[in-house]
């Protein structure tokens, strides 16, 4: 990270510009302190000349000649001015040669240009003249470079300043830009450790009230969901490897020893059978697979219509009662009200019927299995009920989870997919799966209502 | 590419096998279906067990062949690959329908997923299944594609004593009256209007339930049975026949 880089980044040029406006504000900030310095001292010195002009103009006749030599004896540094004249304007006292032309008599302090006695050069000056009662014209006066002096060492310690201020500025322009590039530097690294592979980093974050701490978090969110989601696919993978495996290893070891042994048509045939009856498991697993897929990634929200709840309950009854009769499970339906959602028919008839094919296939003889459509707050609730042995409440997370099955029902036919695809089906549309444990099982689709 | 003209077989032994029930239905004339199909060993087993049954097999392994022979040669049915060099099953069906040829299409696919069905169907086919699948399901569905009942307008069925009033929703076996629930009576005049033909668990489903995925239960069997107690008394010669293996046909006769 070199300087160049350093020197092109937005930061340093945003540095670069808050540190000329911060110049130009010193800059128009001391200009003001100066002048308002200046004209300070101005005023001070004019009020002075004027008290001075003041006492002697108090004084009688004769005592302001005296007056003035004794002010102008005091003025050790030669920056006061003072003149009497008469009327006819000849010069009486003072080291004014002449009553300055320029000089507006009986007014305020102003600046005018004089010649000094014994000088040659022209001073700017400011004085102030008055007439007095028999006819003389008095002036005072001061020097104003001395004022001035003042204000120049002011304004040299402020300029002094501005240069080390314009450097601080500057470096820390460069400073918080470095600081930044390292941030950006630290957080390319561990993502390049990401991307490799090493999904368990995640970007370290500050105090989070700072921008760049949000990010950080928002991206760790992203990436949590991004490892439970691969964590669900790898599990997948093993999932779909046992579970496939295990009957495609029976149709071999079927076929291989039959191959060997049989010897008479009928034995062939039956180890072709058997050899059939496992790959058609593991196509129906694969099947079942890349539909639940197929569900999960769907944007089948096009196939979207109204649906009757109370059509799609009652068509389900209709369909298992004779095989929860052969089992002597009563079944029934109660769907009284109308009540409609928003969904894809196929689906949500598919979902119902696996709901109530684990029902009926999990209660034992004499047991019964209720499926009920009701109003909640806000909400309908399709609930199917049965008598069977449940979902206990450590499991109610587990069967969620691909091919499980639990122990109390491995005996029975099936391949533990059923529920993940009522999940699927029920995500899809946008509703809740709710699991409840014992006693019996009891699970529901709850759908909000959506606001129109 | 290949012409096969095979002879129907007639099994010696009598009851109820795949073999008697296309051997019956084979018997009428020689049935030229057109299979496109790019894969040569699963063409070579359809073609087979096709010729077997008394069909007469025309094969192509490539789209743009086979839509000239479906042109020329004017098939009584096509089973036609999705996945296919030259041109795609769909787009040949598609152009098929263009032209107006109304030849029943059973659509073969690897493609399983529910949109890729209804695609399918949509695109001109008029049944589809998906590989691996199995012949006597292949068959059964060539069958009923080639005998599908026409639009009709009875108001009564009639297979043997079987009787169905469409309009009353009653159904006697000529005296006996039949008591059907409305499921049973929807399911009975499916198999009346397809008499003979062998219907598999697979079509049962996905006609009379409308059910395409069905968790994994005798779903089929149940219902067949309640229906056959009904419909087949004591004393009563046997109409549905349950053909192990492969389904259920409704005939009069073993």
């Amino acid at each position: 990270m070199h300087q160049a880089e350093i020197i092109r980044s937005n930061t340093f040029r945003w540095a670069l510009a808050v540190a000329g406006v911060f110049a130009v504000f010193v800059v128009v900030l001391f200009g003001f302190i100066y002048w308002q310095t200046d004209q300070y001292l101005i005023a001070r010195s004019d009020r002075m000349i004027a008290s001075q002009l003041d006492v002697i103009a108090a004084l009688p006749g004769e005592r302001r000649l005296d007056a003035i030599s004794e002010h102008l004896k005091q003025d050790s540094r030669g920056v006061q001015y003072a003149g009497l004249f008469g009327a006819d304007g000849h010069k009486m006292a003072g080291n004014l040669e002449q009553l300055p032309p320029q000089l507006n008599i009986n007014e305020s302090v102003q600046s005018i240009s004089v010649v000094r006695t014994l000088s040659r050069d022209a001073r700017v000056i400011r004085a102030i003249g008055r007439r007095m009662p028999n006819g003389d014209t008095l002036v005072i006066g001061r020097e104003v470079d001395e004022a001035r002096e003042i204000s120049h060492v002011v304004g040299q310690a402020l300029a002094l300043g501005l240069l080390p201020a314009l450097c601080l500025c500057l470096l820390a322009g460069a400073w918080l830009s470095l600081r930044a590039q390292k941030r950006v530097e630290e957080v390319n690294q561990r993502v390049q450790r990401i991307i490799a592979g090493n999904l368990r980093e995640r970007l370290p974050h500050g105090n989070a009230d700072e921008p760049f701490s949000k990010l950080a978090a928002i991206v760790n969110g992203m990436l949590d969901e991004m490892e439970t989601m691969i964590g669900a696919l790898a599990g997948v993978g093993n999932d779909i490897a046992h579970d496939l495996r295990t009957p495609l290893t029976r149709a071999r070891l079927a076929l291989e020893r039959g191959r060997t042994n049989a010897t008479t048509l009928e034995q062939l045939q039956a180890v072709v059978d058997k050899a059939i009856a496992n790959i058609d498991q593991s196509l129906a697993i694969i099947t079942a697979l890349l539909r639940l897929a197929e569900i999960e990634n769907s944007r089948r929200s096009a196939a979207f219509g109204t649906v009757s709840w109370q059509e799609i309950l009652r068509e389900v009854c209709d369909i298992y009662e004779p095989i929860a009769e052969n089992k002597k499970v009563d079944l029934r339906v109660e769907a009284k009200h109308r009540l409609d959602v928003r969904g894809d028919r196929d689906l949500l008839f598919e979902a119902v019927a696996n709901l109530v094919d684990n029902a009926v296939k999990f209660t034992p003889e004499g047991g019964k299995v209720a499926i009920e459509l009701l109003r909640g707050d806000g909400q309908t609730i399709v609930r199917v009920t049965d008598t069977g042995c449940g979902i206990g409440e450590q499991e109610r997370e587990a069967v969620l989870r691909r091919f499980y099955r639990s122990d109390k029902i491995r005996s029975t036919p099936g391949v533990g997919l059923g529920l993940n695809l009522v999940a699927a089906i029920v995500k899809l549309h946008g509703f809740r799966l709710a699991i409840h444990s014992g006693p019996g099982g009891r699970l529901e689709i709850i759908c909000p209502d959506k606001q129109a | 590419m290949a012409v096969v003209s095979g002879k129907r077989t007639v099994l010696e032994t009598p009851g109820s096998s795949p073999a008697d029930v296309f051997a019956a239905a084979g018997d009428q004339l020689m049935i030229k279906v057109l299979l496109i199909e790019d894969d040569r060993e699963t063409a070579e087993e359809i073609t087979a067990e096709l010729a077997d049954r008394g069909f007469e097999v025309e094969w192509s392994a490539d789209g743009i062949e086979g839509l000239d022979k479906a042109r020329t040669l004017r098939p009584d049915a096509m089973i036609v690959d999705r996945l296919l060099p030259g041109m795609d099953g769909l787009t040949v069906i598609e152009a098929l329908r263009k032209d107006q040829v109304r030849t029943p299409v059973l659509v073969l696919s690897a493609l399983g997923a529910v949109d890729d069905r209804v695609r399918g169907l949509r695109m001109g086919g008029d049944d589809y299944l998906t590989k691996p699948f199995a012949l006597v399901e292949l068959v059964a569905r060539i069958e009923a594609l080639l005998r599908r009942p026409a639009e009709s307008r009875e108001t009564t069925l009639q297979v043997g004593p079987l009787e169905l009033d469409l309009i009353e929703r009653t159904a006697r076996r000529g005296d006996r009256r039949i008591d059907l629930l409305p499921r049973e009576f929807r399911l009975l005049e499916y198999m009346m209007q397809r008499s003979d033909q062998l219907l598999t668990r697979a079509m049962l489903l996905e006609e009379v339930w409308n059910y395409k995925f069905v968790p994994a239960t005798n779903l089929v069997d149940v219902h067949m049975g309640r229906l056959r107690h009904k419909v087949d008394g004591p004393g009563e010669a046997p109409m549905i026949h349950n053909v192990r293996g492969a389904g259920f046909i409704l005939r009069t006769g073993p």
